[in-house]
């Protein structure tokens, strides 16, 4: 969680085809997956999860036809072209990273802004 | 490492979900009882219409209340879509009947989400949802009440002529 990358980017989470890391100056996050690199700021990042949850994957498996589904992301300006696959790392990537977000937020209230 | 998540999205995402669901439960209601004003309105009940159009105002402004409230946390808020509103009724009574249940719906949709926060121990948020709790005690009063008028005075033309006539005047007085 705390491996430090370049600058002051910090690695929140990582899986075999993902990663998302934290930087501290531009209070932005990065993801990287597969050959992409995007960056996201917090509300972004919340929305971009919540529109992978909305996802009916069920529907996706039992359709003969739709194989893909594309996400919109309008502050990139960015068409995501998702596989199952692709969804379901992603899920992966986001729900382990917002563990670790959470995890952060909860030692920053016991041990950094925890008054003396 | 900074605690980005706490600094920029102050609420826990199933309090967000539960915001924006009730922002469309508001919407809706807004919508319908504009529906129940049009109703009384094209029959005559210039008052009934009145209170209607009221309510539809108030809907409007919880609406947004808990709109403003997710944008000032820097959360996302959703505007809503909505579906279709009720716009046939039988009687007039029926009008009040489906008021009084819409206003129970959302009394009970508030009580769920204060029960949310105390899970998720969000203490700021259930103390903004307070006005709530109070002002549906205020709402559901003055729709039983108004239906309590139908049982006491019945539901010829008199009775609904002096219904018409009450209608603007009830109020929720917390001291009795």
């Amino acid at each position: 969680m705390s491996e430090v990358l370049a600058g002051r980017e910090e690695l929140i989470f990582q899986t075999e085809n993902g990663s998302l890391s934290q930087s501290d100056t531009t209070e932005r996050f990065q993801l990287a997956f597969h050959q992409e690199e995007l960056s996201f700021r917090v509300c972004e990042l919340i929305t971009f999860k919540r529109k992978l949850q909305a996802i009916d994957l069920p529907a996706m498996l039992m359709s003969e036809n739709q194989d893909v589904e594309v996400l919109h992301m309008p502050h990139c300006d960015r068409l995501f072209v998702l596989t199952i696959q692709n969804i379901l790392e992603l899920k992966e990537l986001l729900a382990g990273a917002f563990t670790m977000l959470e995890l952060n937020s909860v030692i920053h209230r016991q041990l950094v802004r925890r008054p003396l | 490492m900074k605690d980005i998540l706490r600094r920029h999205s102050v609420l826990k995402e199933e309090i967000v979900n539960a915001i924006n669901k009730q922002i469309k439960m508001e919407a809706q209601s807004s919508a319908a009882y504009l529906a129940m004003a049009a109703w009384c309105d094209t029959r005559g009940y210039d008052n009934c219409a009145a209170h209607f159009f009221k309510q539809s105002d108030e809907e409007r402004k919880h609406q947004m209340k808990f709109f403003r409230y997710l944008t000032d946390m820097e959360c996302d808020a959703i505007s809503p879509s909505i579906g279709e509103s009720q716009h046939e009724f039988a009687s007039l009574r029926s009008v009040f009947e489906t008021a009084l249940e819409a206003e129970i719906a959302v009394t009970d949709s508030i009580h769920d989400m204060v029960r949310v926060c105390r899970k998720e121990g969000d203490i700021a948020t259930e103390e903004f949802l307070r006005w709530f709790v109070q002002e549906q005690i205020e709402e559901e009063f003055v729709a039983r009440r108004t239906l309590e008028l139908f049982d006491v005075l019945g539901e010829d033309k008199i009775a609904l002529g002096m219904i018409e006539e009450r209608v603007l005047s009830i109020e929720y007085s917390a001291e009795g």
